[in-house]
């Protein structure tokens, strides 16, 4: 992931034509083709399963795609009447738009600060402790999301969860909640179990980053009279730049399209529809109610809001790096 | 003190899972912190009638064909985005860069009409087909850093002394892209093991050919105490993932380092 983030300029393209494999002007026909013969073969399956259906999910959200449809293999044409349909649906507006966003926000702003502050918490422990914290968030890191999320449901079950019974142990309510009923319990156990899952990966690469600022920068900075605070705002923070919005770009990618978490959930998957975000909403009008069609479009929707990520995303590494 | 609240907010749900696997009570009501009465009885029962036996089968076959394909196909690409300057070689990256960005959720709709075409729907190979496309992009992207990280040089004394573009791909670059591509084999293992989406509408019909990732739902609304069950199951699934993690957690670290250091 991280070495996304920069590659040495030594090795940027073909310092010498021997490298470049073959000679610069005695150049065979065959070492001309030879990056897209290694190519061929990626770009033959990256062209049929990913760049096909993607175009293909463009020519569905234009079609009634039903069950009809998909069976006679006939397209049914409707112009841009999915789209219509998703932009009239008060859903939309209560409901998905506000539980995408909204949660993409709240989750990105917690796993990046919880993930740099652990990350700094580990830069200033000994190697013992370090270890120690670094396997336990490698333990929660490697939790896949479907286990993690079954047990966040179990410790929030209604009747039988730890977290109620603790609650009523302690006299803070007499009757077991069910949390998941609620549209923001909802989300605030889908934040819980997100950023859990997220942080170790903001934690590691900034901690990556910390090590890698010169020790004489920080220690001039002290000598200067900078505190711990300022310390980290004005050396630790222009040096991991790019780390930063590297982490912070991914988890907002990511945050936007959670779908097992919020799938796995007790009424996640459509039958509780104030719990729907993008995503969500996309698969079960689908597959649930067999709208390929007007599925597509909404799948459509949050393509392009990942793009529009995607192109800051990738301006920023065009900024560092010579691709 | 801030690392004990650390550590138990990090550790809380895998040691919850683990104490609700080993209590034959799991569910029943009245949890205790660790199982009232310790019992393999969960971890028996969903190897046994459970079918997680199969559904094991069919993820570690799906996640190895999955690893073994992308592997090979990324490693050649990244040599070839690395190594060489061609025409579209910075339009390709971009490509790459943005269809893995993609959301599975867009994906899922013209991939299962796809597999659906195929006549692979509810098999294994259509979800290894998928599976391998979805690594694709990841691992390309990952191995183009450190086949980049090899010094140019090196290649070059090769060719000196007489060695083909193949020999010298086999003997200089292979064993020094190595930790890259253990690193970039357990991310697809990983994806491939844990996916979801996927292997939910394409497997949706044929139980048999569950991966251990939709296979938990199976322990839903079967048994009174089917919480034990789920967790035990979630144990199975989760293990080989962690022993995965410890494994090559300092190459992981490593790559990860490598990467970010640099910049």
């Amino acid at each position: 992931m991280t070495s996304t983030i920069q590659a040495p300029p030594v090795a940027q393209g073909a310092p010498s034509p021997r490298a470049a494999g073959g000679a610069g002007r005695r150049r065979s026909p065959i070492a001309r083709l030879r990056p897209w013969l290694l190519l061929a073969p990626a770009l033959a399956v990256l062209a049929v399963l990913l760049l096909w259906p993607l175009v293909r999910v463009v020519l569905f959200s234009l079609q009634d795609y039903g069950l009809r449809e998909i069976v006679s293999g006939e397209p049914n044409w409707i112009g841009l009447a999915n789209y219509a349909e998703v932009f009239t649906d008060p859903t939309l507006w209560s409901v998905v738009l506000p539980n995408t966003f909204g949660f993409a926000i709240l989750a990105v702003a917690a796993t990046v600060a919880l993930g740099t502050g652990v990350a700094v918490l580990m830069a200033s422990l000994g190697p013992f402790w370090r270890t120690v914290v670094g396997s336990a968030i490698m333990v929660a890191w490697a939790m896949p999301a479907v286990t993690g999320t079954y047990v966040w449901v179990w410790i929030f079950d209604a009747d039988r969860g730890i977290f109620n019974q603790t609650l009523q142990a302690l006299g803070l309510q007499d009757e077991p909640v069910n949390w998941f009923t609620n549209r923001w319990s909802f989300y605030a156990i889908v934040l819980l179990n997100v950023v859990h899952h997220g942080f170790p990966f903001v934690a590691v690469t900034v901690l990556a980053g910390l090590l890698g600022v010169p020790k004489e920068m920080l220690e001039a900075a002290e000598m200067d009279g900078a505190g711990p605070w300022r310390r980290f705002f004005k050396v630790i923070v222009p040096n991991l730049r790019q780390v930063f919005s590297v982490v912070i770009i991914l988890s907002t990618i990511w945050d936007f399209k959670v779908f097992a978490q919020v799938y796995l959930m007790p009424g996640g998957a459509g039958s509780n529809r104030e719990a729907l975000n993008l995503g969500v909403w996309s698969y079960v009008e689908s597959f649930g109610q067999n709208r390929y069609g007007f599925g597509s479009a909404i799948a459509v929707l949050l393509t392009l809001l990942l793009l529009v990520i995607t192109v800051v995303y990738v301006r920023t590494m065009l900024k560092e790096e010579e691709l | 003190m801030l690392v004990v609240v650390l550590l138990a907010f990090t550790l809380f749900p895998a040691f919850w899972m683990l104490s609700s696997a080993f209590d034959a009570q799991a569910g029943a009501g009245g949890q205790t912190l660790l199982p009232r009465e310790w019992s393999l009885e969960n971890f028996a029962y969903v190897l046994t009638e459970g079918g997680f036996d199969v559904f094991l089968r069919n993820s570690a076959l799906v996640a190895l064909v999955t690893v073994f394909a992308s592997a090979v196909l990324a490693l050649l690409a990244s040599v070839a985005v690395a190594r060489f300057r061609f025409r579209f070689r910075t339009a390709m990256l971009l490509m790459i860069l943005i269809v893995q960005m993609v959301p599975l959720e867009a994906l899922v709709i013209p991939l299962f009409v796809q597999v659906r075409d195929l006549q692979l729907l509810n098999t294994l190979l259509g979800l290894m087909v998928v599976y391998v496309a979805l690594s694709l992009p990841f691992g390309i992207w990952m191995l183009r850093g450190f086949v980049a990280a090899v010094p140019v040089e090196l290649e070059e004394a090769a060719y000196i002394d007489g060695a083909s573009w193949g020999r010298m791909f086999r003997s200089v670059l292979l064993p020094l892209v190595m930790p890259g591509l253990v690193a970039t084999s357990v991310f697809s293992f990983i994806t491939a093991w844990n996916e979801f989406i996927f292997a939910m509408t394409l497997l949706g019909g044929a139980t048999e050919n569950y991966t251990v990732a939709i296979g938990l739902k199976q322990f839903f609304g079967e048994h009174s105490n089917e919480w034990g069950y789920i967790m035990a199951a979630s144990t199975i699934i989760t293990v080989p993932v962690m022993i995965f993690f410890v494994i090559v957690q300092r190459r992981l670290s490593s790559g990860l380092v490598a990467g970010a250091v640099k910049g």
